[in-house]
């Protein structure tokens, strides 16, 4: 084991902190990931009325928004499943993320696009926020400045899995409804 | 090592599990990367679904359900894991402790079997089960062929493979991040008590609310993260286990 400290590491109360951002996949790579055997991915919007909505609540499930885009994973006619980017924010972070959900509508996997931790207040400007939008990993990882990890008290993602059952919730009422058939 | 030089792809992911953010970021030959960063989410999923008192069919969910002058037997991780626990109990007189005050005696491991002697005994593996998922994560990427990489599962962090990784700490105030350190085959572990916060211990007599943001560095991801909570409740980062455990500590 090697462990060699900063140089201001001890003086670290005093240094000022600064923002933090990992791009881990595009929404394209995460798509392939989640069904490589899909053959086409088509875009839809799931737009939810007012009763579906209210069905959302009735769930105990907040519907933040009606229009959902959904990306439908198919194989020739066969719809293997569907994926879904969202993004949620903390108390000093903004993550975007995507789930996937198979036919039957289970989750199969969760993975996360992108992660900024900043100091509180910024993630809530919308400015600083919209300079994140469609930003994905596309070029290889950049080596050393890349490469740093966060050390801290665990960071909850009872956001995500909030999010995460929003999702699962909107396309099970979405599917009832007729829509992504 | 200059990883600069390095032509095999760098890949690095994350998924949430065990309650956090599990990030991985690997070094391995093209082609056998998704593959190993599968399998190790895969390691952490099957620790979690062990040790995790939310899942019902985990091995601390069956020991909450036995009765007093029951016992029981361990799934490897589980085994692995409270070894760690009783003996970090022991060395510290008790004031490690997974059952955070319920019945510090009330479970007792002998090899794979799990006694339970007190019905008040209730088990909480936060304070180390996410250390060791780390080091199942990482022996899950070597065994799949990645030279080099890292695992951080929302501060517990293990570096493997020769790879330097810049350690950053989060400002638990407001937010942001501070450099700290660079590490090396090798894991850094942080907690941060206090009235608010995830991470609890229980500490006994002590009058006053613990209040304390604390890191360790250790060879072992199980170890930096269960001392973290050893050297929160001395308040001494000279403290003897620090040194069996070749660990490192500092008080923020």
């Amino acid at each position: 084991m090697r462990l060699v400290l900063a140089a201001s590491a001890l003086a670290a109360a005093a240094m000022p902190s600064s923002a933090f951002a990992v791009d881990y996949l595009s929404a394209e790579q995460a798509l392939r990931l989640m069904f490589p055997d899909a053959d086409a991915f088509e875009t839809r919007t799931v737009t939810l009325d007012a009763a579906q909505l209210q069905q959302l609540d009735a769930q105990g499930v907040r519907g933040r928004s009606a229009r959902w885009p959904v990306s439908v994973a198919r194989r020739g006619a066969t719809t293997l499943g569907f994926v879904v980017v969202d993004e949620v924010i903390g108390k000093v972070e903004l993550i975007s993320y995507a789930v996937g959900i198979a036919f039957d509508g289970s989750v199969t996997q969760i993975e996360i696009l992108s992660y900024r931790e900043s100091h509180g207040f910024e993630i809530r400007l919308p400015a600083w926020r919209k300079q994140f939008v469609g930003k994905g990993n596309t070029s290889a990882l950049r080596v050393g400045a890349d490469i740093a990890n966060i050390s801290g008290a665990t960071l909850s993602c009872t956001h995500v899995t909030d999010g995460v059952r929003r999702i699962v919730a909107v396309l099970a009422i979405a599917r009832r409804g007729g829509a992504l058939a | 090592m200059n990883l600069g030089c390095d032509t095999d792809l760098w890949l690095r992911r994350a998924q949430p599990l065990l309650g956090t953010l599990l990030e991985i970021g690997v070094r391995a030959p093209g082609g056998v990367g998704h593959a190993a960063l599968n399998a190790a989410f895969d390691a952490v999923r099957e620790v979690q679904a062990c040790l995790s008192r939310f899942e019902a069919h985990s091995d601390v969910a069956r020991f909450h359900a036995l009765r007093r002058g029951e016992r029981m037997a361990m799934r490897p991780a589980m085994q692995h894991v409270l070894g760690a626990a009783q003996d970090l109990r022991s060395a510290t007189g008790g004031a490690f402790d997974i059952s955070l005050g319920s019945a510090p005696d009330g479970w007792f491991c002998d090899r794979d079997r799990l006694h339970k002697l007190s019905d008040a005994v209730r088990l909480d593996l936060g304070g180390i089960g996410k250390g060791y998922a780390v080091d199942c994560a990482v022996q899950a990427l070597v065994a799949h062929g990645c030279g080099a990489g890292w695992v951080n599962a929302g501060g517990d962090l293990r570096a493997f493979g020769g790879a330097d990784v810049a350690v950053q700490l989060r400002d638990e105030r407001s937010g942001g991040v501070r450099p700290f350190a660079t590490l090396r085959d090798g894991a850094f572990a942080t907690s941060h008590f206090d009235h608010r916060s995830r991470s609890q211990v229980a500490h006994g007599a002590r009058a006053r609310p613990l209040c304390v943001h604390v890191s360790v560095a250790a060879p072992l991801c199980l170890w930096a993260d269960a001392l973290t909570k050893v050297v929160a409740i001395s308040g001494d980062t000279s403290h003897p286990l620090l040194a069996r455990f070749k660990a490192s500590a500092w008080l923020h």
